[in-house]
């Protein structure tokens, strides 16, 4: 059996509450949690990519997660809010800092990219607005094949009546579409109070529509899968990686960081 | 051979539940956010029943549970449903999120189809159990929670 992960948490300046955060989830049992960095750029304005933050710095001495007599393993994530084409930058420097990529596309044309170009690990459905439009087999197919997941959080359900609403139907939405394979259920949570149990998130995951099983492959077995896909963004298909050994090396431009296999082929 | 019986009392007890037990038994904890606020038996089963009904409506509020032992001090409670109520109390418990304007949230400490055994114990009963009603054992049940 797989082990418990969490894999939103947002990231908050304020370092208690980050830590209270991590705190409660180990109690509860979760043996991974990811911080996520929110970026929405506007058109407007360039906006800096944030830079994730050192955990041993954020958080200190890692709490225990119950039940297992290890500490709870901290990640770091971005969620690229897109609603322009342009906002997502393949093989940006930037993004590659972070453990985990995020997009949460906000129109259709946006998500058939997510889902069948861009090198991303998660699509987050928005659960705060009523879906803009229609999730096509085709795209959330090809998603799958990719082993690209789609992730729904519930904080925003446990926040507000209404979003409760949105919640469940674009999540029941979506699980029409995808049959429940590539789900992930996370929390999104900003306070300490809004994280629920990982069985509490299974059983809630049946109200979604997902059966018993999928449902804790949910929080489980996928999101392992998520890690793991993330491994091979970051190496060549996860089969080769390069890393610097010298001080030297700082020289050399960012371009050259990236494996051969996902470089830009020179034309 | 009637003697022999009589000379060795078996030192354990066996059950058997011939039918499946109609119930299921959760243990709760409510978390507030002012550690020192209180509340008494009855204003925490009308705080579930709204909670039930603003997420299932009428036919949640319905739905048929009871408060078997609750613990003011500690804001535990034991409540028993029947099974096939359970997804809809337990989720109704989890997207609970406020009480009177300040945040809470429902800790699920165990759930069981049986009280008073602890979570180490039950997937031995269950076995029992399930061997003893001759069926195909699928998986254990996930539910069993340690206890913290």
């Amino acid at each position: 059996m797989s082990v418990f992960m969490d894999l939103n948490l947002l990231f908050s300046e304020d370092r208690t509450r980050l830590q209270n955060l991590v705190e409660t989830a180990a109690h509860l049992g979760f043996s991974t949690v990811a911080v996520n960095y929110v970026f929405e750029p506007s058109a407007k304005k360039k906006q800096e990519v944030p830079a994730p933050r050192p955990i041993n710095e954020l958080i200190g001495q890692l709490p225990v997660v119950q039940g297992r007599s290890r500490p709870i393993r901290v990640l770091n994530r971005l969620t690229v809010v897109m609603s322009d084409a342009s906002h997502f930058r393949p093989n940006a420097p930037e993004y590659r800092r972070f453990d985990l990529l995020a997009v949460q596309p906000t129109t259709e044309k946006l998500f058939h990219a997510a889902c069948m170009l861009h090198d991303v690990d998660i699509i987050c459905i928005s659960v705060t607005e009523k879906l803009p439009f229609f999730f096509k087999r085709a795209p959330i197919n090809g998603a799958i094949d990719r082993g690209v997941v789609f992730e729904i959080s519930y904080a925003a359900a446990i926040r507000d009546a209404t979003m409760r609403r949105y919640t469940i139907a674009n999540a029941v939405c979506l699980m029409e579409s995808c049959k429940g394979k590539n789900v992930i259920l996370a929390s999104a949570a900003e306070k300490a109070l809004e994280l629920r149990g990982p069985y509490d998130i299974i059983n809630l995951g049946q109200l979604f529509g997902l059966s018993d099983s999928d449902s804790k492959e949910s929080v489980s077995s996928t999101c392992r899968g998520v890690l793991l896909h993330a491994e091979t963004r970051k190496t060549a298909s996860g089969v080769v990686f390069t890393m610097k050994i010298q001080q030297e090396a700082l020289q050399d431009s960012a371009d050259s960081e990236a494996p051969a296999a996902k470089r830009a082929k020179a034309t | 051979m009637t003697s022999v019986e009589e000379a060795e009392p078996s030192g354990f007890q066996r059950v058997v539940l011939t039918n499946a037990s109609p119930y299921q038994y959760l243990k709760i904890r409510l978390v507030l956010e002012d550690e020192r606020s209180r509340l008494s038996d009855v204003e925490l089963k009308s705080f579930i029943i709204a909670g039930l009904k603003s997420l299932h409506g009428e036919v949640g509020a319905a739905l048929n549970f009871d408060v078997l032992k609750y613990d003011e001090e500690s804001l535990t409670a034991l409540l028993r449903v029947y099974s096939r109520g359970l997804v809809k109390l337990w989720s109704s418990l989890t997207l609970q999120g406020f009480y009177q304007n300040q945040a809470c949230a429902f800790r699920v400490l165990q759930v069981s189809r049986f009280t008073g055994i602890s979570s180490l114990e039950e997937p031995l009963i269950y076995l029992l159990f399930h061997v003893t009603q001759k069926k195909r054992i699928s998986h254990f049940p996930h539910y069993c929670h340690p206890l913290p």
